[in-house]
């Protein structure tokens, strides 16, 4: 009996694409990605433009699969030997699965298509590649900068005028920032006696809330990670003064006014959202706020704008991070060049666009159109393909121990945003900790490297 | 003694019917368990061939901090949450056990939390517990107004977050309930009317009578506590990601992320191993300690 179940289970028969009638015969290429929602549907247009004209060409049919978890489940089936042909990742990947083998190098196939350096931005190639090779191709990327809610600094006009500040204009250093902030901050006591943030200024929240808080030193000059020296800096002056300024926030407002008023949040895609719902006038985002306030507050649609996020090191301009969606072909997969023909097709500048406007998203690609600048759902796409096309734009720490560097500063924030921590102190330890982590990894790498 | 033909045949299609679940235990239950004993002797990342490495993920388990906090984490929220969830559902069912008209409906009201998948009473008890808009903040408002004390902030403090999760698993305790229910009908009537004659009163006879008749259900509601405690992974994993600052960051949740964020499966693999010693360490400390306290009827 068992013998028997066994069997149908490995000779029995397999579920079949749903193929269209006139494709039995193409060769399937299975596509997992991540997103839902819009984003998935955003995505099967393009999978359907590539199905419909260079797949029918060439016989290929992308098969795309949403799911949750992917990196593990991607991670769990190349390690079985049966990786999907094309994986929709995030960038830490690039560094976390490249260095361990697991995707296939993929610098001949771009030169054959002709994509090469000048077709990107820098920020964008150069994050896809690791050790010399180019592991990824980038799906729809990102770049944050500053949101502020235009209405209230003009409601607030007279009062930013006296404290010596302009309301028609983004702040341009933390300490502007800091001083918007303090004037449009407001008050109010609760039924307990208790002083409650009504609205903030601007708020540091812990990375829940504030997605790209952890890389906070890089508006003060410095990374957390230096790739050439491989080390980690967390005990750089910069990184420090990066982290003492979040912890002025919980010193100013009251110890439990930072977690009361980020806990207080709705779902990010949400009317609840603090920024949506004007409870928090400046807060660091990518270009697809523009989406979700128009989805959840489309009165708000004109009460906004967008700036570079300001930088505490003057004369330092136009810092931002990049972080990216990367499409990658796991190791083991059997139809390597007809996935690239795929991802090749994805970052054609027609069809990249076309998904970067549908995800409001900024495009990776040097050469941008008049239509994407134009009629981008977000007005200040310009300001985003601007800052990522900037020399001070940050791709993700390229550390193969990202994901744990992650974890720890994630950590550190919370404590020290819940005055639980002291910053220097923190982030010694962490520093301790990481680098031992990066050289466990190296060693064990070189270890493997000499018995296989 | 020879075994006849008819014997084998049974014996056969006894082992035949037997034989899903025999391959299913020997392929997924053994196999795994002595691979991860290798593998926690290994360096190994899950994509490349495992590395023998000896003891050395044990002697890194030792001199890592983050492991020290998860297990303090862990250890901290079973010695809140076993004796709380056992005080709670002895305490339930006692009540429930009292003769009432609506009886069966108390029960059912009772045992229904635990119907609730995990993942949708942790989005319940995430909004419950917030801070400024959460329920059990507003039911609390008008007592901390009159005290002068700040909202708590159950899940956003490190010190707030480990308890709360231990009084939410209270909510859940209707399967414990029940196996106690079961146990407080069985205790024998006439101990209850040999203690009345003898003078004893409610809290006497409870002492005395029905804690010690129903002391083996106790010890095995301990065990399995004890079990499932030291294994908590959804709750945090699904309410606060283990934070703040690692505050409900939980053995089996570190576990998970060295497995499979970290892709460490060698390391993870040493964690379990040392995680099942600990189950067993604590296990016989309740088996040896239960000499003293748990009563057997007969014996």
């Amino acid at each position: 009996m068992a013998i028997g179940a066994l069997s149908v289970l490995i000779f029995g028969p397999r579920s079949e694409p749903s193929l269209p009638p006139g494709r039995r015969d193409y060769l399937v290429l299975h596509y997992w990605e991540k997103w839902v929602g819009k984003e998935e549907e955003a995505m099967q247009q393009i999978v359907d433009d590539f199905n419909n004209t260079i797949g029918a060409k060439k016989h290929i049919y992308v098969e795309m699969m949403s799911m949750s978890d992917i990196d593990q489940k991607t991670l769990v089936a190349t390690a079985g030997g049966v990786p999907p042909d094309i994986a929709g990742l995030w960038d830490p990947m690039v560094v976390q699965f490249g260095s361990l083998n697991a995707l296939e190098p993929l610098e001949d196939l771009a030169k054959a298509h002709g994509i090469s350096k000048g077709y990107y931005q820098p920020v964008f190639w150069n994050g896809c590649h690791f050790n010399g090779h180019l592991y990824a191709l980038v799906s729809t990327p990102a770049a944050v900068a500053l949101f502020y809610n235009t209405r209230i600094f003009h409601e607030n006009a007279a009062k930013l005028r006296a404290a010596g500040l302009d309301p028609d204009r983004a702040p341009q250093s933390i300490d502007e920032l800091d001083r918007y902030s303090n004037v449009l901050t407001q008050f109010v006591t609760d039924s307990q006696g208790q002083r409650q943030v009504r609205r903030a200024g601007y708020m540091p929240m812990p990375p829940d809330y504030d997605w790209y808080i952890t890389s906070i030193p890089l508006w003060f000059g410095a990374e957390e990670w230096d790739p050439v020296a491989r080390r980690f800096n967390l005990t750089d002056p910069a990184v420090l003064r990066a982290f003492d300024w979040l912890q002025s926030f919980p010193r100013k407002l009251g110890k439990s006014a930072v977690s009361e008023f980020s806990t207080s949040q709705g779902g990010f895609n949400s009317p609840q959202n603090a920024f949506i719902a004007g409870t928090l006038t400046m807060e660091m985002q990518g270009p697809w706020m523009a989406n979700f306030i128009h989805i959840n507050r489309p009165s708000m649609d004109h009460d906004w704008a967008a700036a570079p996020f300001p930088t505490a090191v003057p004369g330092l301009r136009d810092v931002t991070y990049c972080p990216f969606d990367a499409l990658m072909i796991p190791r083991g997969c059997r139809h390597v060049a007809e996935a690239f023909e795929f991802i090749a097709f994805v970052n054609q500048q027609d069809e990249m666009e076309k998904l970067c406007m549908l995800h409001c998203k900024n495009s990776p690609l040097t050469n941008v159109s008049w239509n994407f600048l134009h009629h981008h759902p977000n007005p200040y796409i310009g300001v985003f393909q601007e800052l990522s096309a900037s020399p001070n734009a940050h791709m993700t720490m390229q550390c193969p121990v990202a994901q744990v560097a992650g974890a720890e500063l994630t950590a550190i924030v919370q404590g020290v945003l819940a005055m639980e921590l002291d910053p220097k102190a923190s982030l010694q330890r962490a520093q301790v900790r990481l680098q031992a982590k990066y050289e466990e990894f190296e060693t064990n790498l070189q270890r493997r490297m000499r018995t296989q | 003694m020879t075994i006849t033909r008819g014997e084998i045949r049974n014996l056969l299609k006894g082992l035949a019917f037997l034989s899903p679940w025999l391959v299913g235990f020997a392929a997924f239950m053994c196999l795994p368990i002595v691979l991860s004993l290798y593998y926690s002797l290994c360096d190994y990342d899950l994509l490349q061939r495992p590395v023998f490495i000896g003891m050395d993920n044990y002697r890194a388990l030792v001199n890592d901090a983050v492991f020290w906090r998860s297990l303090r984490v862990t250890l901290l929220y079973a010695a809140i949450s076993v004796p709380m969830a056992m005080l709670v559902s002895i305490g339930v069912a006692l009540l429930l056990n009292v003769k009432l008209r609506a009886q069966s409906i108390f029960r059912t009201l009772v045992f229904l939390p635990s119907l609730v998948p995990t993942v949708a009473s942790a989005m319940l008890w995430k909004w419950m517990f917030n801070q400024r808009l959460g329920l059990i903040n507003r039911v609390l408002s008008p007592l901390l107004g009159w005290l002068h004390k700040p909202a708590p902030p159950w899940l956003d403090q490190s010190n707030w977050v480990v308890p709360s999760l231990a009084l939410m698993g209270v909510w859940s305790v209707g399967n414990t309930v029940i196996i106690y229910l079961a146990g407080l009908q069985d205790v024998p009537r006439e101990l209850y009317e040999a203690a009345e004659l003898d003078g004893a009163g409610p809290a006497r006879r409870l002492w005395h009578v029905t804690i010690p008749m129903i002391s083996p259900v106790i010890f095995f509601n301990l065990i399995m506590a004890i079990i499932g405690i030291l294994q908590v992974f959804d709750t945090p994993f699904m309410m606060t990601k283990g934070g703040p600052n690692r505050a409900s960051y939980f053995y089996t949740y570190y576990l998970y992320d060295n497995a499979f964020t970290n892709l460490q499966m060698g390391y993870a693999s040493a964690m379990a191993w040392i995680q099942l010693l600990l189950v067993l360490a604590l296990t016989g400390i309740a088996f040896w300690s239960s000499k003293r306290w748990v009563h057997y009827q007969g014996k």
